[in-house]
C-alpha cells in the first residue's frame, strides 16, 4: 500500500514538471501556432544556470530566480530568431527552433561540458499517506499548480492575456484593433522560457539534468500538451498527471524506467485518435 | 550548363570508388543522399517535415540484420524486401498523421524512431542492446561480394535510380497533382487531387528510399544496434534537405554533399592542436544548428532552386533589355 502511495506521489511530482514544460509549449503554440522544439533546452539551461549562480555566491532562492530570468531572456532570443522575420511559416519556425536547440546544445557543452548537473535543492523528506517523499518533489508539484493557475488567470483576466489570446485566435483582427501580434509572439516565447527554466530549476535537485536531457523533456512535455490539443494548460496538466503516474507505476512494478517511451506511445496514440475525429481547427 | 555539371558529377562519382582506398565515406554519403532525396521530395511537396526519417532507415537495417542473421533468408532477398518494408511502415505512420497539421507528423516519426531504438535496446530478437553482429556480405546466386567497391556502386546506382524516380514522379500527372497541392491544398482538392493519398504516396516513396539505404548500410557495416540510428542523424537529414532545396530533384544530393564537406571542415578544425576535447561535439551541434537557421532565414529555398532562379533571372533580364 505504501509502495503504491510512493509511486502515486512521485508520479504527481513528475507530472508537475511535465506540466510546466508542456504549458510552455502550449503558450507558444496558442499565440504563434509554432511548436517550439527548443522547449527542452530551456529546462537544461535552467538546471545549469541555477547551479552556476549558486557557485557564484547567490543565496538559495535568489540563484534559482536569477536562472529563471536568464532562461526567460534565452526564450526571447529563440523567439526573435524563430518568428522575428515577418511571414515565417509555422513549419519553418519549427525547423528554426530545432536549429536553435542544436545551437543551445553546443553552447551548453561549451560552457558546462557534457556531465549531468544536480544542484542542491530543498533537503528533507515529508511523510504523506504512509509514504515518504522528498520535499523538493512536493515543492515542484505545488509550484506547478500555482503557476498554471496564475497562467490561466493571466490569459482570461488581464488585458495582456486577452491580447495574447486575440493574437492567437485571429491575428488579422488583433492587428486591426492595435495589438502587436509579433510582440505577443515574442512575449509567449519569453513566458515559455520562464516556464522551462522554472521546471529545470525545480527538477535538477532530484533528477540530474545533462545536455542530452532536452529531447526526453520536450517529448514528454509535448505528449502532455497534445493531450490538451496543444491549447489548454489545464488539459496539459491532466495529460502530465496520466503520464507521470503511469511512468512511476511502470517503473515501480515492472522494473526499469520507460518514462519517455510511455510518453512517446501516449503521444502517438492521442495523435492517431485525434486524426480520426479531427475538428476543423486541427485540420490543415 | 546544367547538363554539363550533371555529366561531370556523374563521371566523378563513377571514378571516385576506383581511386579511394577506403569506401566508407563514399558509401555513407551516397546512402545519406538517397535518404535526403526522398525526404526533400516529401518536405517540398507535402509541406510537412519528418524529424525521424531514421525510423525507416532502421526498418531497412533491421530487415537485413534479422532477416539474414536470425531467419537465414538470402541477402539479396533481404535487400529487396527492406525498401518495401520501409515504405510500408512510412505509410502506416503517415496514414493517420498526415491528416493532421504538419508538426504532428514531424514528431510522430521522431516518436517512432525512438520507440524502434528502445525495442532494439531491449528485445532479444532485435539485438537487446548489444546489437546484431555477423551480417553476411551481399551475395547474388552464390557470388559473394568481397570487394567493398561493389557497395559504392550499388549505392550510386540506387541513388541514380531514386533521382530518375523523383524526376519522373514530379513530371507525371501525379507530380502535377502534388505540385498543385504544395501551392494550395484546397485548390488542388477542388481540382480533384486526392490530398491524403498523394502525400501518403510521397511519404512512402521517401520511406522506401530510407529503407534501402538502411539495408545496404547494414550489409556494409556489417552490424546494427540502436546507436546506428541516432535522432541526431535524422535532424541532420532535415538540415541537408533544407540546405539543398526542398522539392527539387537534385536538392538532396547537393545538400548532402554541402553538409558532408562542411562537417569535414569542422572536424578537421576540431582536430587541430590546442582545441579542447569537447570541440568535436560543440562544432558538430553548432555546425548543424547554425547552418539550418541561417538557411531557413536567408536562403529559404535552398541552394539548387536559388541557383536555378539566378540563372533564370540572367536569361530573362537581357531579353527584357533587348525587347
Amino acid at each position: 500500500m505504501s509502495d503504491l502511495a510512493t509511486y502515486l506521489l512521485s508520479g504527481l511530482a513528475l507530472a508537475g514538471s511535465f506540466a510546466l514544460v508542456g504549458s510552455g509549449i502550449v503558450v507558444v503554440y496558442r499565440v504563434t501556432h509554432v511548436l517550439n522544439f527548443a522547449q527542452g533546452s530551456f529546462v537544461v539551461f535552467g538546471a545549469f544556470l541555477s547551479q552556476t549562480f549558486r557557485q557564484l555566491g547567490l543565496p538559495p532562492g535568489l540563484s534559482e530566480l536569477a536562472a529563471v530570468v536568464v532562461v526567460g531572456l534565452i526564450g526571447l532570443v529563440v523567439g526573435a530568431v524563430a518568428i522575428g522575420k515577418p511571414g515565417t511559416h509555422p513549419m519553418t519556425s519549427l525547423l528554426i527552433t530545432l536549429g536553435m536547440s542544436l545551437v543551445a546544445a553546443a553552447a551548453i557543452i561549451a560552457i558546462w561540458g557534457q556531465n549531468p548537473v544536480s544542484p542542491a535543492g530543498i533537503s528533507g523528506t515529508v511523510q504523506l499517506f504512509g509514504a515518504e517523499i522528498e520535499t523538493q518533489r512536493l515543492v515542484t508539484l505545488a509550484v506547478a499548480v500555482v503557476t498554471l493557475a496564475a497562467m490561466s488567470l493571466l490569459f482570461t483576466r488581464t488585458d495582456i492575456g486577452r491580447a495574447l489570446t486575440a493574437a492567437a485566435s485571429n491575428p488579422r483582427a488583433a492587428r486591426l484593433v492595435g495589438i502587436d501580434t509579433r510582440a505577443m509572439g515574442l512575449l509567449s516565447f519569453t513566458i515559455a522560457g520562464v516556464l522551462g527554466g522554472l521546471a529545470g530549476v525545480l527538477i535538477a535537485p532530484t533528477t540530474a539534468v545533462s545536455v542530452t536531457s532536452d529531447l526526453p523533456f520536450v517529448l514528454s512535455a509535448l505528449a502532455a500538451a497534445v493531450f490538451g490539443g496543444l491549447r489548454s494548460p489545464w488539459m496539459t496538466f491532466v495529460g502530465a498527471l496520466v503520464l507521470g503516474v503511469t511512468g512511476q507505476l511502470v517503473a515501480g512494478y515492472a522494473n526499469g524506467s520507460y518514462q519517455t517511451q510511455i510518453a512517446l506511445i501516449m503521444m502517438l496514440a492521442i495523435m492517431i485518435a485525434r486524426s480520426r475525429s479531427f475538428t476543423a481547427e486541427e485540420a490543415k | 550548363m546544367t547538363r554539363i555539371v550533371i555529366a561531370v558529377a556523374a563521371v566523378a562519382a563513377t571514378v571516385a570508388p576506383l581511386l579511394l582506398t577506403d569506401q566508407t565515406f563514399f558509401v555513407q554519403t551516397a546512402l545519406t543522399a538517397l535518404i535526403v532525396t526522398g525526404l526533400s521530395l516529401f518536405m517540398g511537396y507535402a509541406g510537412q517535415a519528418s524529424l525521424g526519417q531514421g525510423a525507416f532507415v532502421a526498418v531497412g537495417g533491421l530487415t537485413v540484420a534479422v532477416g539474414t542473421v536470425t531467419l537465414g533468408i538470402p541477402p539479396l532477398l533481404a535487400l529487396i524486401v527492406a525498401p518495401v518494408l520501409g515504405a510500408l511502415v512510412a505509410a502506416l505512420v503517415g496514414w493517420p498523421l498526415l491528416r493532421l497539421r504538419g508538426h504532428y507528423l514531424a514528431f510522430g516519426s521522431l516518436a517512432v524512431l525512438l520507440i524502434i531504438q528502445t525495442v532494439m535496446a531491449t528485445a532479444p530478437l532485435f539485438g537487446a542492446g548489444v546489437g546484431i553482429f555477423g551480417i553476411p556480405p551481399l551475395s547474388v546466386a552464390g557470388l559473394v561480394v568481397t570487394d567493398q567497391r561493389v557497395y559504392s556502386y550499388v549505392a550510386l546506382a540506387a541513388l541514380a535510380a531514386a533521382l530518375v524516380v523523383c524526376h519522373n514522379l514530379v513530371r507525371s500527372r501525379f507530380g502535377r497533382g502534388i505540385r498543385a497541392l504544395a501551392g494550395s491544398e484546397s485548390a488542388a482538392a477542388s481540382s480533384g487531387v486526392p490530398i491524403l493519398r498523394s502525400k501518403l504516396t510521397v511519404f512512402a516513396v521517401a520511406g522506401g528510399f530510407a529503407g534501402f539505404a538502411g539495408a545496404l548500410g547494414a550489409f556494409f557495416t556489417p552490424y546494427v544496434s540502436q546507436d546506428t540510428y541516432p535522432p541526431f542523424a535524422s535532424f541532420g537529414y532535415v538540415v541537408m534537405a533544407v540546405v539543398g532545396g526542398l522539392g527539387s530533384v537534385w536538392g538532396g544530393v547537393v545538400g548532402t554533399l554541402a553538409l558532408s564537406l562542411w562537417l569535414q571542415v569542422l572536424s578537421a578544425l576540431s582536430a587541430t592542436p590546442g582545441m579542447p576535447a569537447s570541440a568535436g561535439p560543440i562544432l558538430q551541434y553548432a555546425g548543424y544548428g547554425i547552418v539550418l537557421v541561417v538557411f531557413l532565414l536567408f536562403v529559404p529555398r535552398g541552394i539548387v532552386p536559388t541557383l536555378a532562379g539566378l540563372r533564370l533571372q540572367r536569361r530573362v533580364v537581357p531579353a527584357r533589355a533587348g525587347g
